[in-house]
């Protein structure tokens, strides 16, 4: 029940209401009975249709009585003696959906018989169907239901697409909140605009655009949320390509890391390994058990020496090869890494406008200081233009955004600690050590991108801010040996990933018990485990 | 323009503490008269009812005071010997939504063998379209809904093998919007509701990488409004079912502390009835079985320790899912 505010009423009042209501509900049993006997006897004539239709009209979403309405229409119009009357029969079918349309605009039922109903008679009338859809949406610019008919209408009566574009420019000028209207316009776009080099979700020139119409929108009332929405579709959404980011062989364990989750199929079609130039056979494994990893072992039975030359090859979509060389780190432990980067890339018109808007923003944010969504997009801005040259100010801002914005504290502190990696990572991808440690004064709350640190042997954790929520994410860390998660805010144990160490650093937990850890020894025998 | 956060706000009396045995005794007497008015007009929802209640008489372990053999006697009796599907009540034709529901009680109760599961399998199976998208009953409606439905259904019956489950992964992901949220199908705006089918649905398929799990999760987060409540859509009202399609989606990626817990618990608690038991959508509305549920779950989802662990995939009782050794995917990236 949606919505119905409970009334106080007398006494008097209350026993009435029930009178009327035991009447109603004695007419709807008969009616119901009669239609469940009528349908028994195969009685499919117009009886049954102003049956049903009858209590329909109260109560439309009573599935099995629109299924039966068809059962009889179908019946009628092939025994009709004439067009005209089957036009007439579900001319009248469309009045009655469209009447319970009027008392439940959100009946999931009523839709669907119209939906059939259009498209079951040979004479539908798409331009008056787009036209209701027109009307409704103007009594109800998000009902979710009219859209859905709308794209459902247009599907079937292929106006041009410019005109739907222009229909959700027309509504989100009349009221920019309108979200339903950005999400239809997102649509639109990447179907009028797609950006075939891929990258952007969007032709440039199409792109700049609507960035302009977002500040405009935007600016009506920062506080309204739907522009900017659609604005963090337009500056995120590059299509990443797959890329193979480290590579780590030791005599124990070979495994690839990724930049995103591929499938098994994928790494046996697009990989090849080779020691000293000879191909290596072996069965890839996922490291999180699912079809779909960014971090995958290799099982195979070469012996890993020291001196000898290993690389892989990684065939791209675009049939390009990506070599990655090996390097020996340690006696038998070598290790092959990537060039990353995690900044976008926009064009150069683009850019442009990104600073113009980052000016526009500052300047609003001078008036009003405190104004949530005006900081985040300023933020977001100075992330997207060079997340390295603004890093600072970047983490300034989403502390700020905390105390602003503090219902969604969490969403930040694991915003701060993703860019804080991100920030980090290229630079430990040029050094040669095997040692993780986080670089930033801000304590880490969740551990992304932890696959590309798979090859340390030593990674310490200590003194952050990590839960008991994060340990399935230690998976990643499959060649560690030495873990620090002293001085963390761990709770139990129980989520603690198969992992090879020799020791572990369980210190300063404060709410983790002994039992718990006790149990933990228990199961990890081989681990060291200092507490 | 004038522009106003839609919400609404929460009064100083409000219930503030959870009345458990207000809402066993309003979900034990529901149904009990079978000539009240609300009861009968909801007969085309029955089956899925029966769920909504046994589902939240289990999370405050007090299933006992459900009719058991009543309840599994009916759902025997709802079941279409053709089709193999299952009906929302007798007389009312067999669909997807009531199929699994059935099977949900039936699970619950651990008595799968009081259908013929082969015949759900049948009827589910049968559901699929070409690609790979799923349809409520034989007259064609298509909605991820529906998708969720036959996944949960077959995985729940270990039968997943019966149907495509790739295309019904790739079907799902094709409704995938700017947003990274979902709808009911291919063009559809992002709903709350619909984004907690289509990542359940991943979640069974353990297909969760798919996912734009940021974008996603963020839009999520910023469904939460300052009363605490979270609304399903951008703009629109908070409602307490939303506690549930919300914070399920974020459990599954692994992402709840994204929201403010103990507002989020204010905003459920004050949704409860203190005379009549049971929660509404809103505060001071009438209360119903469907946002009982919905609240219990919700608040289990948040830890609340009187309330038995609710797995958020299935929205079943943890202990069920054990049971069963099913193991959906929750999302570590």
């Amino acid at each position: 029940m949606h919505g119905r505010v409970k009334v106080r009423t007398s006494e008097e009042e209350k026993a009435r209401k029930e009178k009327e209501r035991q009447e109603k509900l004695k007419h709807f049993k008969y009616a119901m009975l009669k239609i469940f006997t009528k349908r028994k006897n195969i009685e499919q004539d117009q009886e049954q249709l102003d049956l049903t239709g009858k209590v329909l009209t109260s109560n439309p979403d009573i599935y099995t009585l629109w299924n039966i309405r068809r059962e009889v229409l179908t019946i009628l119009s092939k025994t009709s003696d004439s067009e005209k009357n089957v036009s007439k029969l579900y001319d009248s079918e469309l009045s009655l959906t469209e009447y319970c349309l009027k008392i439940n605009p959100k009946s999931y039922c009523s839709w669907h018989q119209r939906e059939w109903v259009l498209t079951t008679r040979s004479d539908p009338d798409w331009k008056k169907e787009l036209a209701l859809c027109d009307t409704y949406l103007k009594l109800d610019e998000r009902n979710f239901h009219t859209w859905d008919y709308r794209r459902f209408v247009v599907s079937q009566c292929k106006p041009p697409l410019q005109e739907e574009f222009d229909f959700t420019t027309e509504k989100i000028y009349d009221n920019f909140s309108n979200y339903s209207a950005w999400h239809y316009r997102s649509k639109m776009l990447l179907e009028l605009y797609p950006d075939l080099k891929g990258g952007r979700p969007i032709q440039d020139n199409h792109h700049k655009h609507e960035l302009k119409m977002v500040q405009s929108a935007a600016f009506t009332d920062p506080d309204d949320t739907s522009a900017w929405f659609y604005q963090r579709w337009l500056l995120g959404a590059v299509k990443a390509t797959v890329q193979v980011v480290a590579f780590i062989v030791t005599p124990r364990k070979t495994t690839i890391a990724w930049n995103k989750c591929v499938s098994i199929d994928y790494v046996n079609n697009n990989i090849n390994v080779y020691i000293n130039n000879n191909i290596i056979n072996g069965k890839w494994i996922p490291c999180n058990a699912h079809e779909y990893d960014d971090l995958w072992i290799l099982e195979h039975n070469e012996e890993i020496n020291n001196n000898i030359d290993i690389k892989i090859e990684h065939t791209q979509i675009d049939e390009e090869k990506e070599i990655i060389n090996c390097k020996q780190y340690e006696p038998c432990v070598y290790v092959g890494k990537s060039k990353i980067n995690f900044q976008n890339q926009y064009s150069e018109p683009v850019v442009q406008e990104l600073t113009e808007q980052l000016d526009a923003c500052r300047q609003l944010l001078v008036l009003e200081p405190d104004n949530k969504w005006t900081l985040l997009t300023t933020t977001v801005f100075l992330h997207c233009i060079n997340a390295k040259l603004y890093h600072k100010e970047v983490i300034e801002n989403l502390q700020i955004l905390k105390d602003l914005d503090s219902l969604r504290a969490g969403y930040y502190n694991d915003l701060i600690t993703k860019w804080n990696i991100e920030q980090q990572l290229p630079s430990d991808y040029q050094d040669d050590s095997l040692h993780y440690k986080s670089g930033s004064k801000e304590k880490l709350t969740s551990l992304p991108h932890f696959q590309y640190y798979s090859y340390c042997k030593t990674v310490d954790l200590s003194n952050q801010d990590l839960t008991s929520m994060t340990l399935p994410f230690l998976i990643k860390l499959q060649h560690c040996k030495e873990l620090d998660l002293s001085g963390n805010k761990l709770t139990t144990l129980k989520e603690f990933p198969n992992l090879q160490l020799e020791v572990l650093n369980l210190q300063d937990n404060s709410n983790l018990s002994s039992e718990d850890i006790e149990l933990f020894k228990e199961k990890h025998k081989t681990i060291k485990v200092i507490f | 323009m004038s522009f106003k956060t839609k919400d609404v706000v929460l009064s100083e009396d409000r219930p503030k503490t959870l009345l458990l045995q207000k809402h066993s005794d309003f979900l034990a007497s529901y149904g009990v008269n079978k000539d009240d008015y609300e009861y009968c007009m909801t007969e085309y929802l029955r089956m899925s009812g029966i769920y909504w209640s046994l589902t939240a008489m289990e999370l405050m372990d007090q299933s006992s005071r459900m009719p058991k053999e009543e309840i599994i006697a009916f759902i025997s009796s709802c079941q279409d010997s053709e089709s193999g599907g299952l009906s929302a009540s007798n007389g009312h034709d067999p669909h997807m939504l009531y199929t699994l529901s059935a099977v949900q009680v039936l699970a619950m109760y651990d008595r799968l063998d009081a259908i013929d599961t082969e015949g759900v399998v049948r009827f589910v199976t049968s559901m699929q379209q070409e690609d790979g998208s799923f349809i409520g009953d034989k007259w064609g409606e298509v909605d991820t809904r529906f998708s969720f439905c036959a996944v949960m259904c077959l995985s729940l019956l270990h039968r997943l093998d019966a149907i495509n489950v790739s295309k019904a992964v790739d079907f799902v992901l094709s409704c995938m919007n700017f947003d990274g949220g979902f709808g009911s199908k291919p063009g559809s705006e992002s709903h709350a509701g619909l984004i907690y089918c289509c990542v359940g649905t991943l979640s069974i398929c353990k297909r969760m990488d798919a996912l734009k799990c940021d974008e996603l999760a963020w839009w999520l987060c910023e469904r939460q409004l300052p009363s605490g409540g979270l609304n399903g859509r951008p703009e629109k009202l908070p409602d307490l079912c939303y506690s549930w399609w919300v914070m399920s989606s974020l459990s599954m990626l692994n992402r709840i502390h994204w929201v403010d817990k103990k507002n989020l618990e204010q905003y459920i608690l004050a949704c409860q009835d203190a005379e009549t038991g049971g929660f509404s959508d809103r505060p001071g509305d009438i209360t119903d079985p469907f946002h009982t549920l919905f609240g219990l779950a919700g608040l289990s989802l948040l830890g609340n320790s009187s309330i038995k662990r609710v797995n958020p995939t299935y929205c079943m009782p943890q202990e069920t899912i054990d049971r069963l050794k099913l193991e959906p995917q929750i999302l570590y990236v």
